[in-house]
């Protein structure tokens, strides 16, 4: 065992000093800090955010790509990062918003309005690029304008008072970003590759393979020269593909990785046990920092016999979701009550949700789930499978396979499917073809998620991704990951008409909750989705090279490396004594 | 005191007498045969009498606690294993000796109904080139011969990753589709050289027909040969088969021992110390080579009388 173990240990280290070595050069590994990436770069020579594809979370909008704001999850507040403000009038349909002075490209070209509005327009015209928040943008946004250049006005559709945060605010993984002009101009925003890219971050582009990217510190980062923030202490980011928990683990212990993707708690703990140099966002059990995308299994309407309500209501009656907390979760985390993230801010709409009796209960009832699939027609056979017209009742559950939370969670659902009749199996699936072929098109029948993932302080954002507006026929792509399940009927137009109406009320209107409760009828009646546990992510974070992580006691902002918020987290660290 | 220079007979020269006989013994009888058949009936009987007298159920997941340990044992968290779970459990809650009850048996069954399949494509096909000749013989050897190239484990993974999640028989099928070249090479060269004896001549000129010859003439010699190459084929086929779920490929829900090794190693269970849940059906999984291994050495000397000892 122990010899095995080594053998591990040393072939992990061997891994990651290959890997080094490609780039080792001259930048030392102290001041070097390597980020765990949990997919495989399909295309690293391509920088079109727009498209889809692994283009931003692997360095690039983490120390390229700036964006104009910052969701603080500790404060509530927009961090202002390349916009210092930005503001609407009265009725919230004209957004101005102001730039910051001196902001410069890596390239020496100066930021300035014309990149917002040039940016801003080739999302308005292009209807082929795909990104969610270029999608976002082009349902908002009537038009853009240049008012000098250090500000821009937005003229939107309809009012929104979440359009600053919704889509300049990294409220969830990413904001939209502004490219470049000069690079940009006269390009196909759907086919333009961006290689090499440039950005205004304080770091620029090195080199890049299937599973790493390489960023090297620019010491003439326009921030340091207007002392809107000091140079960043790491001279080089990696951001290193690490294959798995057990990977992870070793290279962890080995202190070749900084900063590892989510872990299960007992593996958190054997780190810890061998490298007391690795510290979590909370010191003691659970360790893990709350995820606002809460998950849930996705099923797609249009596939009989889940197109029937009622065959959904009963997989959602069948689900044990405190079984999955404790065994797939390993107790880390609570099972959900509404799609909502269980965060404080939540409580009033989650509260008005639960008080309609709309909540979801924390147990299985088995036998009321039952009385629906037989109610449906189906018969129990002889080998414990509901069974209609000599037909098995049967789904095939389609999981990303990059992370044990995800398969040890679908095999838990799949379990408790078969012991109540339904012959369920799980079809795992890698991280790159499930986001891109798999959920966005439609070929599933259920499926693993978080895609009502959205709202953290108001009920809308997650709400709106489950609008009729949104319904495309399987084999198209959904917008924005929006409606994925392809709900459609009159429960979902009565539903997306109530959610129309929240979207127009400012934030913190008293009538919201009440609206909540009463489109939330809607999803307890159809179920188009069933939300399971609230998420928890373990991030085990190496002091032994870096301190300042981000953790509950130094709460500068969440943890989650990967998204465009991890400028701040760059900024904050500090070389180890 | 002549007698005690005169060699005497003892018990060690009796044994010795008694070994050389047994070249002339039945040789089926042979102890590696027998110590081999022995060690897989084992397994075939862990998965009847557990089946029996433990709770197969306790294979799914959530059955019980997580990462008991052994009875006797302490996990990191300073949990004792207990009874209920003799053999402790996995990450998941699945029980692991009946992960081995009902994953033992399944991981000998597709090696075994892969390499049938194949074996039996294997004799049909040999026979027939050696037999038949001419143009059938070209086509069937180029086949083999070009098949016996294609690495079957690289193939293996693309069609499964295709398929998705596929049962045991399923896969046994694939598999086979990769292990009769090695038959069909080895029968085809001995019909070629047995074509040509005395008794088959004999047997054509009193006019019995092709099929009579090939499977009532032939085969019957062939049979150690073929029992060989039929052990030789089940090691290749579990070889495959575990090789692919230990990539986490095949089937999903229903235990083999490379799935629970996968499952092992992809849930962190190297670092966590969980030795239990890959060590026991990595053994399991020695224990089931060393058992094929033995029983092909047996046959080898069965099939081979100058193998056989001597002293």
């Amino acid at each position: 065992m122990r010899s095995l173990s080594n053998l591990v240990t040393v072939s992990a280290i061997a891994l990651a000093a290959s890997a080094g070595a490609i780039a080792a050069q001259d930048v030392a590994r102290e001041d070097t800090v390597i980020f765990d990436l949990d997919r495989t770069i399909k295309d690293p020579e391509n920088f079109n955010w727009f498209t889809p594809g692994t283009k931003r979370m692997h360095g690039a909008h983490q120390v390229m790509w700036e964006p104009l704001f910052i969701l603080n999850y500790g404060t509530g507040e927009l961090d202002p990062w390349l916009g210092t403000a930005i503001t609407s009038n009265e009725a919230g349909d004209v957004w101005t918003l102001s730039l910051r002075e001196g902001v410069a490209w890596s390239d020496g070209e100066a930021f300035n309005a014309d990149d917002v509005v040039f940016t801003v327009n080739m999302a308005l015209e292009n209807e082929e690029i795909s990104s969610r928040e270029a999608s976002t943008v082009r349902a908002q946004v009537a038009s853009v304008e240049k008012v000098d250049d250090l500000t821009v006005t937005f003229t939107l559709n309809a009012p929104n008072p979440r359009f600053a945060v919704e889509n300049f605010g990294v409220r969830i993984f990413g904001s939209f970003l502004i490219m470049p002009e000069h690079v940009w101009a006269g390009e196909d925003p759907a086919t333009f590759a961006f290689y090499p890219p440039i950005g205004t971050g304080p770091y620029t582009y090195t080199s890049g393979a299937t599973n790493r990217m390489i960023w090297d510190r620019n010491d003439d980062w326009w921030g340091a020269q207007t002392s809107f923030q000091d140079l960043p202490e790491p001279q080089r980011v990696i951001f290193l593909e690490s294959g798995g928990e057990e990977s992870r683990a070793q290279l962890m212990l080995a202190n070749e990785l900084d900063a590892a993707q989510n872990v299960s708690v007992g593996t958190f703990e054997a780190i810890q046990a061998q490298n007391p140099a690795v510290i979590a966002w909370y010191d003691t059990y659970p360790f893990a920092a709350a995820d606002p995308c809460a998950r849930q299994l996705e099923i797609n309407t249009t596939i009989p016999p889940w197109d029937d309500a009622n065959m959904r209501r009963a997989v959602a009656q069948i689900i044990d979701r405190t079984q999955i907390v404790n065994i797939a979760i390993e107790g880390a985390t609570v099972p959900s009550k509404t799609m909502f993230a269980e965060y404080g801010s939540m409580a009033p709409f989650i509260d008005a949700v639960v008080e309609a009796g709309y909540g979801l209960p924390a147990t299985a009832d088995v036998e009321a789930g039952q009385t629906l699939i037989e109610a449906a027609g189906y018969t129990m056979g002889s080998d414990g499978i509901y069974e209609k017209d000599g037909e098995d009742l049967s789904v095939d559950i389609h999981v990303n396979s990059a992370s044990i939370e995800y398969t040890k969670t679908i095999d838990m659902i799949v379990e408790q499917l078969n012991r109540a009749g339904i012959a369920a199996r799980s079809i795992p699936v890698e991280n790159g073809v499930f986001w891109g072929e798999v959920l966005p098109f439609g070929s599933y029948e259920m499926s693993y998620s978080w895609l009502s993932c959205g709202s953290v302080n108001e009920p809308w954002a997650s709400m709106g991704r489950y609008t009729v507006k949104d319904v495309v026929p399987v084999g198209e792509r959904s917008p924005g990951f929006n409606n994925t399940a392809r709900w459609d009927g009159p429960a979902a137009e009565a539903y997306s008409e109530i959610v129309a109406r929240i979207g127009d009320l400012p934030l913190g209107d008293p009538q919201v909750p009440g609206l909540v409760a009463e489109a939330y009828s809607h999803l307890d009646a159809e179920m188009p989705f069933i939300p399971l546990v609230q998420s928890a992510k373990l991030l085990p974070f190496n002091t032994t090279y870096w301190t300042g992580w981000p953790t509950a006691e130094n709460y500068y902002n969440h943890p989650f490396f990967w998204w465009n918020h991890a400028h701040q987290i760059i900024h904050n660290l500090e070389k180890a004594e | 005191m002549t007698a005690s220079i005169e060699p005497t007979p003892t018990a060690a020269e009796a044994r010795k007498t008694a070994r050389q006989m047994r070249r002339f013994d039945n040789p089926w009888l042979n102890p590696k045969l027998f110590w081999g058949a022995g060690l897989l009936l084992g397994i075939v009987a862990l998965g009847i009498l557990g089946r029996i007298f433990w709770d197969p159920d306790l294979v799914f997941t959530g059955s019980a606690m997580l990462k008991l340990p052994p009875v006797g044992f302490e996990n990191l968290r300073g949990q004792a294993g207990t009874l209920a779970n003799p053999l402790g459990t996995d990450g998941g809650g699945r029980d692991v000796l009946a992960l081995l009850i009902i994953g033992a048996p399944n991981s000998l069954f597709v090696g075994v109904l892969a390499s049938l399949i194949g074996m039996g494509l294997g004799i049909f096909l040999g026979f027939t080139a050696g037999f038949v000749g001419g143009r059938t013989d070209d086509v069937i050897r180029v086949l083999s011969d070009v098949m016996i190239t294609i690495p079957p484990l690289l193939i293996l993974v693309v069609f499964q990753s295709a398929f998705g999640d596929v049962s045991l028989t399923m896969m046994a099928f694939l598999i086979a589709g990769f292990v009769w070249q090695s038959p069909t090479r080895l029968i085809r060269a001995q019909v070629l050289s047995m074509r040509e004896s005395g008794y088959v001549q004999m047997a054509r000129l009193s006019g019995a027909s092709t099929f009579h010859i090939m499977f009532r003439e032939m085969l019957p010699n062939l049979v150690p040969y073929l029992f060989g190459s039929f052990i030789a084929n089940v090691t290749t086929s579990i070889v495959t088969a575990v090789g692919l779920e230990v990539l986490g490929l095949g089937p999903q829900r229903i235990p083999t021992l490379g799935r629970t090794i996968y499952e092992a190693i992809n849930a962190g269970a190297l670092i966590q110390n969980l030795w239990w849940w890959w060590g026991i059906p990595t053994a399991l999984l020695a224990v089931m080579f060393i058992g094929l291994l033995l029983i092909n050495l047996g046959l080898d000397e069965v099939s081979n009388p100058r193998l056989r000892k001597l002293s």
